[in-house]
């Protein structure tokens, strides 16, 4: 396939130029997917497709647009890149927009990220449905008779994705992905039904744990819901679970893109070089990361992958600028976005921690919510359990925390040892002191 | 994933009545002159004749199975962006393919390929059998196209009307906004449209074809005051006509984005706790759609994991409180001619009179339950299989004025619109950030509010609705998009003013 999407990209090229654009860049992706879940000891739904897509961003007298498109068949694809040049011609002028100077794809790293596992081909369709059924049997039987429902899945694919430019660009990336899924319903008390789920996701199937276990922890997690209720307003300590933090890290790190802070939509935009949080506080962009899902050697401009301390002890180091955005801020460009995103482990385990703390609440799921990336006020719904001196009290839900990142931040005072390596933001419990929980 | 948590309606917002006009009903021919088209495009664009269609859905049906059917799709989507005062970037994305499901009791076999030959589809269809093991099953031998009536007419197709006759719309939004206040810092506008075009065959002998249109205008302001800065958007859409777009509804538009951000400047934190809600008109109906509407979804009840499993035909509200999902009010977001399944548009009670009195069906759930479907099979495309889903969802109105259900309140808080919302099926809970609202004191609308959630659980919500207005207005907007089991579909809602009793309100402790 590498060779037929090179030799469409290519095409694609020759066709914009040759319909009028002065620069073009083309991304084709292609994967392979399968998908199956069972509930009641049955498949609920098998899938399986192959995909195609090609995307054309074109240079046009100093316009600029985007287009995409699954229909790759030669005629209609010539129809297409021509009725993109018409469309571009009558948009304004953008003096901005241009394909990246290639000095930025320099200096590209040669190494093997492994993100493709060499026996993916192997996953046969029997090892699909041998896995899903154990991931549901150890959920049913670590449910017990307060089971209502369990549905388990898997999702795996194969995908490669190739990116050209009209000025001397050229990439491709080749990767495997895995994704196990345990999902149960347990009876509350009168008609609730609390419902809870684990999951874990790989790019090599080696490093996935054992469907039993992911079942089984769906289990306990979701029994954990049980008699989940609201405590009195109270200043505690929290911990957040390692999974759970980057549902709060993403709303600070809004701030941190370079639209947001071109449009005026940043509370950080001028705080670069500044301590913004506590020197707990450390964010690494790491690219480099063998069988990361945002690995990778080059970003969507093209730019050569580095790897970058974006906070360091709680000072802002580096914002995400691309390419169009580091044109309009007169700032170097950095990368769009982030590849791995770490935080550091500490060096103590939850446990040891929650038996320090003390009185606290162990955050293990949010709801609803919202961070705004121009102010930095937040608020966000928590569900989790009540602790003392390491041991659970009570399991909490409908509480709720409030305030602002540039607040919040300075309160972390510990990273566990724990980080969540199913994600592409790989980040360990992260504990919060003085922090208002509102309930009752 | 199949994760169960929702995030949702982007801005949308309030006025137009709950209009029920009668479409009229047209034969297959009429219905799409009326579009300015004829019916058999995938057979005329890409070869998809009858014959086909049989030996695909025949190797669908190769190992047996109940039903199988086909979902033919040719999408184009256009988006005008503006940014820093000039109509500068244009996106657009063409999706063509075809679905095969095939369904025996409630299991479903799926394959999709964007290659619409006989060879590919019939590739597609044998994956979908393998959810079966049984003999072969011979479909229907004759299609006859499934009559209906069109809820969303349009003079002219959104990909007729010409480029130039839509950027001015953009830029003008822009001009307004910057116009109407000082404080006006930055303005990101675009106009959105889709042209979807599907044909569904069905292994029992329908076919229906349908051209979905769905645009929006948008605005999003940042404001600046005092070093301080607020941001805030609002959008108008829908399946419309492009003449929707009037220089009155950009000046709306302009007016309520720049007012929404201007009145954050003087809004607070209210205090923490329990208190009365009153839910103002309109785009609240978000929140009976999420905290209410999904729980009623027939496929989270067949599989008794929603809290409404075990309530039909028992009280769920006061006797004053009609809900309704409703395929067919003309023009909004979430009316659809006919479903994903070939099942007509139509309009579902769901609790009558405080008693619930239906669930929203697909195909599969209607099997389960002996019943008939009620039109909510929806997918958001060829990629993806069936769930039941809302159309537009909404509170009938009851007596009461809104200013009656504002002096009914001596402390609460009065939510004008509400975004994010997640809810858990199972026990109903859920929590909203309020985006725009504002304290009640002593039976009065007093300082504006922000940087809030709501907090609560929906069949307890819905007891506690104690007074309905008679002010129902349907949501006007065009970009919301619902969220469900990883698919995102178009959906309506509305909501008259009405007085919750008491929620939690998560701000700041006092």
């Amino acid at each position: 396939m590498k060779k037929e999407m090179y030799d469409l990209a290519a095409w694609s090229i020759k066709t914009a130029k040759s319909a009028g654009a002065d620069e073009c860049r083309v991304g084709i992706s292609s994967d392979r997917f399968v998908n199956i879940s069972y509930r009641e000891r049955k498949p609920e739904n098998i899938k399986e497709a192959s995909r195609r897509g090609l995307g054309i961003e074109v240079f046009v007298n100093g316009r600029y647009s985007a287009q995409s498109t699954s229909d790759l068949r030669k005629n209609a694809l010539k129809d297409f890149i021509s009725n993109a040049i018409s469309t571009t011609k009558l948009l304004a002028k953008d003096p901005y927009r241009t394909l990246p100077d290639p000095k930025y794809y320099k200096g590209r790293a040669e190494l093997d990220l492994e993100i493709l596992d060499p026996d993916y081909k192997k996953f046969s369709p029997e090892d699909r449905h041998n896995m899903v059924k154990a991931a549901e049997e150890s959920c049913l039987a670590k449910g017990g008779e307060k089971v209502i429902s369990v549905t388990a899945s898997e999702y795996d694919s194969y995908r490669e994705v190739i990116l050209m430019s009209s000025n001397g660009f050229e990439g491709y990336r080749e990767s495997t992905y895995y994704q196990a899924v345990a999902q149960m319903t347990v009876q509350g008390e009168g008609d609730r039904r609390p419902m809870g789920f684990d999951y874990a996701a790989a790019v090599m199937r080696k490093d996935l744990p054992s469907p039993e276990k992911i079942g089984a922890s769906a289990a306990k997690r979701t029994l954990d819901l049980l008699g989940g209720k609201k405590i009195k307003t109270e200043t505690l300590p929290i911990i957040i679970e390692n999974r759970n933090v980057p549902r709060i890290l993403s709303g600070f790190l809004d701030a941190m893109y370079g639209a947001n802070i071109q449009q005026k939509r940043s509370f950080l935009a001028d705080k670069k070089g500044e301590m913004i949080a506590s020197k707990y506080f450390t964010v690494i962009d790491d690219p480099f990361i063998k069988s990361g899902f945002g690995s990778r050697l080059f970003d969507g401009d093209g730019f050569a992958a580095k790897k970058r301390i974006m906070i360091d002890s709680g000072v802002l180091k580096e914002f995400f600028v691309d390419w169009y955005y580091s044109r309009k801020l007169s700032w170097e460009p950095t990368s769009g976005g982030p590849s791995n995103l770490i935080i550091p482990p500490g060096k103590r385990s939850l446990k040891e921690i929650m038996k320090d703390l003390g009185r606290g609440i162990f955050i293990t799921g949010f709801i609803g919510g919202n961070s705004n990336s121009t102010t930095g006020d937040a608020s966000i719904g928590i569900i989790g359990k009540l602790f003392e001196n390491g041991k659970p009290v009570q399991s909490v839900s409908e509480m709720n925390i409030a305030g602002n990142h540039l607040k919040f931040w300075q309160q972390l005072v510990e990273a566990a040892n724990d980080p969540w390596i199913y994600s592409s933001w790989r980040t360990p419990s992260l504990v919060f002191t003085d922090v208002v929980v509102s309930g009752l | 994933m199949k994760k169960i948590t929702r995030r949702s309606f982007l801005k949308s917002t309030a006025t137009a009545a709950a209009a029920t006009l009668a479409a009229p009903v047209l034969p297959k021919g009429l219905y799409a002159l009326a579009r300015g088209d004829t019916p058999g495009y995938f057979e005329r664009e890409f070869g998809i004749t009858d014959s086909v269609c049989q030996k695909v859905l025949a190797e669908a049906l190769a190992k047996g199975g109940d039903f199988a059917d086909l979902f033919f799709e040719h999408t184009i989507s256009n988006w005008l962006i503006l940014e820093d005062g000039k109509v500068n970037r244009a996106y657009s994305d063409v999706a063509l393919g075809v679905g095969i499901r095939t369904v025996k009791g409630d299991q479903v076999g799926y394959g999709f390929t964007q290659e619409l030959t006989e060879k590919s589809m019939l590739n597609a269809a044998s994956t979908a059998a393998t959810i079966a093991s049984a003999g072969a099953k011979k479909p229907s031998g004759k299609f006859a196209w499934l009559e209906t009536k069109n809820y969303y007419p349009l003079k002219t197709l959104l990909t007729s009307v010409p480029l130039e006759s839509k950027l001015p719309l953009v830029q003008s939004v822009n001009d307004k906004c910057f116009a109407l206040s000082p404080l006006i810092a930055k303005v990101n506008a675009g106009y959105y449209d889709q042209q979807k075009r599907i044909l569904v065959v069905t292994s029992d002998g329908t076919k229906a074809e349908d051209l979905q249109p769905r645009n929006y205008l948008y605005a999003s302001v940042v404001a600046e005051k005092d070093g301080k800065r607020e941001r805030a958007g609002w959008n108008f859409g829908g399946r419309r006509d492009f003449s929707f777009y009037t220089p009155a509804l950009l000046e709306e538009l302009a007016k309520t984005a720049v007012d929404r951000a201007v009145i954050l400047f003087e809004a607070v934190q209210p205090p923490a706790g329990e208190m009365p809600v009153v839910l103002g008109p309109g785009v609240t109906g978000v929140l009976l759609h999420e905290a209410i509407g999904h729980g009623m979804e027939a496929d989270f009840n067949r599989k008794k994991i929603s809290t409404y499993s075990t309530m039909i035909g028992k009280k769920v509200a006061e006797p004053f409180v009609t809900i309704i999902d409703d395929g067919t009010v003309p023009n909004l977001l979430g009316s659809i001619n006919f479903d994903d399944e070939g099942t007509p548009g139509q309009k579902t009670v769901l609790v009558d009179n405080g008693i619930l009195s239906s669930y929203m069906y697909d195909k599969i759930s209607a099997r389960h339950y002996k019943v008939k479907s009620t039109g909510n099979g929806r997918r958001q495309s060829y990629q993806h299989y069936v769930q039941p889903r809302m159309r537009n969802t909404y509170m009938l109105a009851g007596p009461a004025t809104p200013e009656d259900v504002i002096k009914s309140v001596k402390k609460g808080i009065y939510v004008q619109d509400v975004s994010n919302g997640e809810v858990k099926i199972g026990e109903g809970d859920f929590a909203f950030y309020v985006s725009q609202g504002k304290m009640i004191e002593n039976g009065k609308l007093t300082a504006p509010i922000k940087d809030i959630n709501i907090m609560g659980n929906g069949p307890k919500m819905l007891r506690n609705t104690t007074i309905l207005a008679n002010d129902l207005k349907m949501n006007k907007g065009g970009s919301g998009a619902c969220g469900k089991g990883g698919q995102a579909v178009p959906c309506g809602f509305g909501q008259p003013t009405c007085l919750v009793k008491s929620m939690t309100v998560g701000g700041i402790r006092r």
